[in-house]
């Protein structure tokens, strides 16, 4: 006992710990690292890794076969950044993106807001505008190319019907922006309405009863309450489109399988750019370059996105923007409710020779 | 020096690249060893080849084999999917077909592939055409692809629409018509101008093809002799005859159609004829429903600008492979003369051997109207050498010339001259 208490008072001593101690006391410390940790070996091995050798390759004069040679520096984004091709591409890319992202949005929140609505078989409803995403991309590029067919095409067939002149999809630049983005839309517009139309639904019910009560009819209700509380939602949409966006690979490469995005890059995205240089160019270092820049463009983007959102937010905050409906704040934004149902799109952050591989593979 | 390093690296690199790939043709797990045991082998080939005509005739005499092959859509896909996978250090076939247009870039990595020379092709040296032989060598001597086949090159065309435009319609007075052995591409616009007017339709479906085969028909082609300087610019004979092309567009002769996958307007007939190495007759069958024997098409023994060689694949063994023995055994029996006839019998593409070139000298072809199709490319191979190809050279086809004739087809561009500045700004930026 005096031992003991007289070690306390002067300096407790190292209690002498048996081997399950030890351990018990190892599991204590180390064990929740050890749970997490194959996610961020995981990470590290797929996400890490490559982006950093990437960035090692793109400083290399590299031979995709030959392999590495002299060390160039930033030679490789000089001359990417310097070659018209890749702003050629990084212009489809843009107009592609937009030409797919905004009637995406304006189609799926129409989409959402009719589904969000009493409904007989409902579940077939929202099964049904979620089918287009399961069909793998390579499909909806088949049946896509039969439509677009500059002669034999339904749509040919229509303008040929009203006496109009055919309209050259593969070979005009607007129009095979059209059509891609089409298969775009075609394949993102249902996923993204359940997402919006998940956010619908945790909006509180008597927010719209006592605005109906209040004499506003069904547009002035999707206006003044729908669309500013699923806003958090439709901001994540947007987020993880132009990501995705940035990176459209399959269906410009599908459109003419043969090139790289038409005879005369007519529809080269820049993963496109990227693909043509890696492969049939073989310059690695260059495609790689490519990458990184793709990777800082879509992080830029990213950035914007996230400076908007913040400002809309901080907007929002104040009480009186949603006038007498401001006390069903508190409830929060429908966005919440969202955000485990969004968790599992699987957005490619990443932009790597991984991510080009893995959409060849989907080719 | 660093070469281990590099290649570890590169290895790297290309299974980031590639992880998702999945082509299914990984090599069997078995370990090697010859014998009896069973052993399955993987072979990619692309396009039109004809290799499958002698798959099952193997397995059968070989009951340990099993054959587990993968075709490609097209050469290029070939060539993305052997340099992504050579990049890689894996994944690459057993067997794997290489063309003649990326041939010269594999043999810059040449110790991808193994010496065929150590697995007895010497023996079998004397069978093929010597210039075949020596394309499949690289520069220190090793023999890195066996020769399948070459592309001696005729002229497709529709009987039924020449006849239509007044023009001879048999095939001997076709080629007389053209110039016979003196043919030339003048001669060649010149009737092409006269079945428009005729007929009021195109005479080809895209330059493209037309302006490959006279590229492959001159000494030195894209590039000079030594394979490495360009031989574009300040070229006064293939600027002379760009312009004619450009000409011929705006005198209505091409349909402004891409260069492949023109299935349904060769149907509904908007062009009557088409450049025809010898792979190119299972393309153009392929048009076609199996079986058909009615479309039309027939093929001439006339080439304007002489006889010369586009196009010919051969097959290497990876070094990857676990079974190079077995391989190399399967890739040198498909590149024997009788395998080379059974695969012309099935699709086209002519033998690269003498004796292949002599077992199909009797063929005929029901699709083309008949036409003895051994006959005529046994005519049409005389004389033929193969050009030197530089690295860029199918990159300068397709990225290069390709565009601009598009431009000319769409009426985007109008002037020999100014397509042709174009096309030396394109050639700047690609490869300069």
């Amino acid at each position: 006992m005096t031992s003991s208490t007289l070690g306390r008072a002067a300096r407790p001593p190292r209690p002498v710990l048996t081997f399950r101690q030890k351990v018990g006391r190892f599991d204590h410390r180390f064990s929740p690292y050890l749970y997490i940790a194959p996610f961020f070996i995981l990470f590290a091995l797929i996400g890490i890794f490559p982006i950093a050798y990437t960035l090692n390759v793109s400083l290399y004069d590299w031979h995709l076969l030959k392999g590495q040679g002299d060390f160039v520096g930033l030679d490789n984004y000089a001359s990417v950044l310097g070659d018209p091709f890749f702003w050629n591409a990084f212009g489809n890319t843009v107009s592609i993106f937009l030409l797919s992202a905004i009637p995406q949005l304006v189609i799926a929140t129409g989409i959402a807001a009719l589904l969000d609505q009493t409904l007989r078989g409902r579940t077939f409803w929202r099964m049904s505008i979620l089918l287009p995403y399961i069909v793998a991309p390579v499909a909806v590029a088949v049946i896509f190319l039969q439509i677009f067919n500059q002669y034999h095409g339904p749509i040919a067939g229509l303008l040929e019907t009203l006496g109009l002149e055919p309209i050259r999809w593969a070979f005009d630049v607007l129009p095979s922006h059209i059509a891609i983005a089409s298969m775009v839309n075609w394949r993102w517009t249902g996923y993204n309405a359940l997402i919006l139309l998940a956010a619908m639904q945790a909006i509180p019910r008597d927010v719209y009863e006592s605005a109906a009560l209040d004499g506003a009819n069904k547009i002035r209700r999707f206006w003044s309450i729908t669309v500013p509380m699923i806003r958090p939602t439709l901001i994540f949409v947007v987020i993880t489109s132009t990501i995705g966006g940035l990176q459209i690979f399959t269906e410009p490469k599908l459109f003419d399988g043969r090139t790289n995005g038409g005879g005369d890059r007519q529809f080269q995205t820049i993963v496109l750019y990227l693909y043509e240089l890696a492969f049939p160019r073989r310059d690695f270092g260059r495609a790689s370059a490519t990458a990184w820049i793709l990777f800082l463009i879509i992080i830029l983007a990213g950035l914007i996105n996230f400076a908007i959102s913040r400002a809309i937010r901080t907007a929002d905050a104040r009480p009186a923007a949603l006038g007498r409906m401001g006390r069903f704040r508190r409830s929060g934004p429908g966005g919440q409710g969202s955000a485990s149902g969004t968790g599992s799109k699987p957005a490619p952050l990443t932009v790597t020779g991984a991510s080009v591989g893995a959409q060849q593979g989907e080719s | 020096m660093t070469s281990s390093r590099s290649r570890i690296a590169a290895s790297i690199a290309g299974a980031a690249a590639l992880a998702l790939i999945a082509t299914g043709c990984s090599s069997s797990g078995e370990a090697a060893g010859g014998g009896d045991e069973n052993i399955t082998l993987s072979i990619t080939t692309f396009g039109t080849m004809g290799v499958d005509a002698n798959y099952e005739k193997y397995m059968e005499e070989n009951p340990n084999i099993t054959i587990e092959a993968t075709n490609l859509e097209g050469g290029g896909a070939a060539r993305d999917d052997a340099y992504a996978k050579i990049a890689a250090g894996t994944g690459l076939s057993d067997i794997v077909a290489i063309e003649e247009g990326w041939l010269g870039t594999i043999a810059e990595v040449s110790d991808s592939f193994v010496d065929l020379r150590d697995y007895g092709i010497e023996d079998a040296k004397d069978t093929w055409l010597e210039w075949k032989y020596d394309q499949g060598t690289d520069a220190e001597g090793r023999v890195i692809g066996a020769g399948l086949d070459i592309g001696p090159q005729g002229l497709c065309y529709r009987g039924d629409l020449f006849e239509a435009a007044g023009l001879p319609s048999e095939r001997a007075e076709v080629a007389a018509y053209f110039g016979g052995e003196d043919a030339t591409w003048d001669r060649f616009f010149e009737v092409g101008k006269e079945y428009v007017d005729a007929s009021g339709k195109a005479f080809y479906h895209s330059p493209r093809f037309f302006w490959n085969s006279f590229v492959n028909q001159q000494e030195e082609g894209y590039y000079k002799k030594d394979g490495e300087t360009l031989n574009i610019e300040g070229n006064d004979v293939l600027k002379a005859q760009f312009e004619k092309i450009v000409e011929a567009e705006q005198s209505g002769l091409g349909a402004g159609l891409p260069g492949w996958d023109v299935g349904p307007e060769a149907k509904e007939d908007k062009f009557a004829v088409y450049m025809c190495p010898s792979w190119m007759l299972g393309i153009v069958q392929g048009y076609y429903d199996e079986g058909t024997t009615d479309s039309g098409w027939d093929f001439a023994d006339v080439l304007p600008g002489g006889a010369a060689n586009w196009g010919g694949a051969f097959l290497g063994v990876s070094e990857s492979s676990e079974h190079k023995e077995e391989a190399a055994k399967l890739a040198l029996w498909l590149a024997a003369p009788e395998q080379q006839a059974a695969s012309f019998e099935l699709a086209g593409p002519f033998p690269s051997t003498v004796e292949g070139q002599e077992l199909v000298a009797d063929t005929t072809s029901a699709f083309f109207n008949e036409a003895p199709v051994g006959e005529i490319f046994a005519a049409r191979s005389e004389g033929v050498i193969a050009q030197v190809k530089g690295p860029e050279d199918s990159n300068i086809q397709d990225n290069v010339f390709g565009p601009v004739f598009d431009r000319v087809s769409q009426g985007e561009i109008t002037s020999g001259d100014e397509a042709w500045d174009e096309a030396l700004v394109l050639l700047d930026q690609l490869v300069g």
